[in-house]
């Protein structure tokens, strides 16, 4: 990065922090503070162990520093600013969800972007519905790059070990899933949660094998181990009755079936359409009782946007190319290392290699991902 | 109705606050206490309950009945309840102290089953009360699920197996007992390690030494000579990658290094195996290897099947790692398995 563009960064983030409000996270205290900065010359990546004992001071030092990043820690400690985590005195930490887009797919980022809300939408609708948590106790943020943040702060849930943890992000992703559980005969109320949605996947799946034809379909199936001929053409008969027997959440007959079987053990293409139902939270994030997190309403330094905090329900109206941008449109004089296309605050930008100009948020967006530089003189009046 | 506290007989569950009342109103200087007849008694006892945790295996059955139940006064059979765990304690090993909150639980929960049907569920249903467990309706809140089964292996238990509605998870009836005897055991190990002073621990340390004594034997007979053959897959797996010159991340080494000092291989020879990288740089090698295998004073477990899945090294899985949850236990399944094919 050139020492323009840098100093650019620092002018607008400065700029930034002098204005906005930070609100700080709940026992802030309580929580190590971990900072990246522009300049990245200085010897150390991360300054972490910090702590503040209360908004002021964090709020004095964002401010002077100006850093790139911004982290806290989910945990509480008693001795935030011990060296080592052993030092620290761990007492609790928040349940948090990271839901990045890079593990789900690859793309432009808008699109990548409304994949990843998609993701979150499951994921809160699993949290609340199903697992109980109250919205109130939750928290959707907008990590600034590619994803979101879900923090739960329930306190019942704060002095989990990993292992708590991991039964509640196995459960929203259905890892784990074990399908003689899921196909067995439940008569009653009708099924809810993961054998409801482990039993519409089959269904979907089976009217999938139904179109095709059937020499393909009987192909498709007899590569699956203990599938024979005969048990593939019986399964072939039998796919009208399954269909509607899964439509009542039936599986008496269903569940005896060889082929039935060796699709829930095995068949992979069964496997992503299962997976797909799941929120694609990043299991090692939650598991993790000592997680550095980003603080909402900071700025992300790999895109210039705002660490966007939401309730669970404003999440659909969201729109983070707009909502999370935080700089204006005076014009700014940049050099493109590459082309690219982006859109931002609902315009398309079509940016060529070399130099040209474009509005000041725009401006920050590239380069902080460093895909442009600040051209020749500062063109923005600083 | 008598209340059902006064038909409860201490000396079968005698983590109860009420049955450790009864030695505390017996006993008040365990100095004293040990050095009388009583006391060795129970000490003889407490030996007795720590060796029967190491060796006993499986469900209990009837005849078990009078084992379980010695013909000792009742304090002095409390007394050895509590003198087991202080034992352990001063032992101080991990698996040591799991084994026994394991086999106390199943004992209870046995004797418990064994009580007459009208008692049953009262009892029960008393007990779940004092551990802070409703076991009395058909289902129960996720959180409360969730930390009393995080720690089960059988994958039936696990929540996303679960019908799991407004925050509430269904339970069938019996699988009360299941859920209680876990209970039982997950309160009895939060308190584990006892803080006991050094002091008793060197006035008990002949017992505790023959209680180690015949633990590590055990624990030899277990893993006994390393066999490579009967590594699990996904170590088997690194192992390879190592030997083909990748690079593996951090926890992939970890794992390897982990598992490998526990099945007993000395540092060394943990570092012959990394040696067989063709970048291999003996000094950073030694160093990590003596930190993982507990140098720097924390020993370390190697991690879980979940733990191996969620960094993406559970590779190659087979038959065999569908029945554990832990790659050790693949490598002791897979030993003893050989054993009985010679």
């Amino acid at each position: 990065m050139r020492p323009a563009t840098l100093e650019f960064l620092k002018q607008r983030f400065a700029e930034y922090y002098r204005t906005c409000y930070l609100s700080p996270p709940s026992s802030l205290e309580q929580r190590e503070w971990g900072f990246i900065f522009l300049d990245a010359s200085t010897d150390v990546r991360m300054r972490r162990h910090m702590a503040f004992s209360d908004q002021r001071e964090l709020v004095d030092y964002v401010r002077n520093m100006v850093p790139a990043h911004v982290y806290y820690s989910s945990a509480y400690y008693r001795t935030p600013a011990a060296p080592t985590m052993n030092d620290k005195g761990w007492c609790g930490a928040d349940l948090i969800f990271d839901l990045d887009a890079d593990h789900i797919m690859r793309g432009p980022y808008a699109a990548m972007l409304a994949r990843v809300k998609e993701e979150a939408e499951k994921l809160i609708g699993m949290l609340t519905d199903e697992l109980g948590f109250s919205r109130r106790d939750l928290s959707v943020v907008f990590s600034g790059g590619r994803g979101y943040h879900v923090h739960v702060r329930e306190i019942a849930v704060r002095g989990w070990s990993s292992q708590e943890r991991r039964e509640i992000v196995d459960y929203v992703r259905g890892t784990g899933i074990d399908p003689a559980v899921m196909l067995a005969p439940a008569g009653g109320t009708p099924p809810a949660g993961w054998r409801r949605r482990y039993l519409d996947a089959l269904r979907e799946h089976l009217m999938w094998l139904r179109g095709l034809e059937r020499d393909e379909a009987k192909a498709h199936i007899s590569v699956l181990k203990g599938v024979g001929e005969k048990s593939a053409a019986n399964f072939l008969d039998s796919l009208d009755r399954f269909i509607a027997d899964l439509r009542a959440y039936r599986t008496d007959d269903i569940w005896r079936d060889r082929t039935v079987r060796a699709i829930a053990a095995a068949e992979i293409e069964f496997e992503n359409r299962v997976r797909d139902l799941g929120a694609r939270a990043d299991e090692p994030v939650t598991t993790d009782i000592k997680r550095l997190i980003r603080m909402p309403g900071s700025l992300h330094g790999g895109s210039g946007m705002r660490v966007v905090p939401l309730g669970a329900g404003d999440l659909a109206a969201f729109d983070p190319l707009v909502d999370a941008v935080v700089f204006g449109e005076r014009d700014v004089k940049v050099e493109m290392k590459a082309e690219m296309t982006t859109s931002l605050c609902g315009n398309t930008y079509a940016l060529k290699k070399g130099i040209t100009t474009v509005p000041e948020a725009l401006a920050v967006f590239v380069c902080c991902r460093n895909v442009a530089e600040i051209a020749g003189e500062a063109a923005d009046g600083s | 109705m008598v209340g059902v506290h006064h038909r409860i007989d201490p000396v079968k569950y005698p983590f109860l606050e009420e049955s450790q009342q009864i030695v505390r109103k017996q006993i008040d200087s365990i100095e004293h206490f040990l050095s009388g007849f009583e006391g060795r008694e129970a000490l003889e006892r407490a030996k007795e309950r720590v060796i029967d945790a190491l060796t006993h295996r499986g469900e209990f059955f009837q005849e078990d009945i009078p084992k379980l139940l010695p013909r000792i006064p009742p304090e002095r059979e409390l007394a050895s309840y509590a003198l087991a765990r202080i034992l352990v304690s001063c032992i101080g090993d991990r698996l040591l102290i799991e084994r026994l909150c394991r086999y106390e639980a199943q004992r209870s929960v046995f004797l418990l089953q064994n009580e007459d049907g009208r008692s049953f569920p009262e009892i029960r249903n008393y007990i779940a009360e004092k551990l802070n467990i409703d076991l009395e309706k058909d289902d129960m809140p996720v959180v409360m699920y969730v930390e009393l089964i995080s720690q089960m292996r059988d994958g039936r238990w696990r929540l996303v197996n679960r019908d799991v509605r407004d925050g509430r998870v269904r339970l069938r009836p019996e699988e009360t007992i299941d859920l209680l005897r876990e209970r039982i055991r997950v309160v009895l190990h939060q308190k584990m390690p006892l803080r006991v002073p050094p002091a008793l621990c060197d006035r008990i340390a002949p017992i505790a030494d023959e209680i180690a004594a015949s633990y590590q034997q055990q624990l030899l007979e277990q893993f006994g000579a390393v066999e490579e053959e009967a590594f699990p897959p996904c170590i088997g797996g690194l192992i390879h990658a190592i030997t083909a010159g990748t690079n593996l991340p951090h926890m992939a080494r970890f794992a390897i290094t982990a598992f490998l000092h526990t099945i007993g291989m000395s540092t060394t020879e943990i570092a012959e195996i990394y040696a067989r990288a063709p970048d291999f740089d003996p000094e950073k090698t030694m160093y990590q290897v003596e930190h993982i295998s507990g140098r720097g004073g924390t020993e370390y477990t190697p991690p879980s099947c979940a733990t191996m899945r969620t960094f993406g090294l559970c590779t190659n899985r087979d038959r065999l790692c569908e029945r554990v949850n832990h790659p050790l236990s693949y490598y002791r399944i897979k030993k003893s398995d050989k054993k009985k094919q010679r």
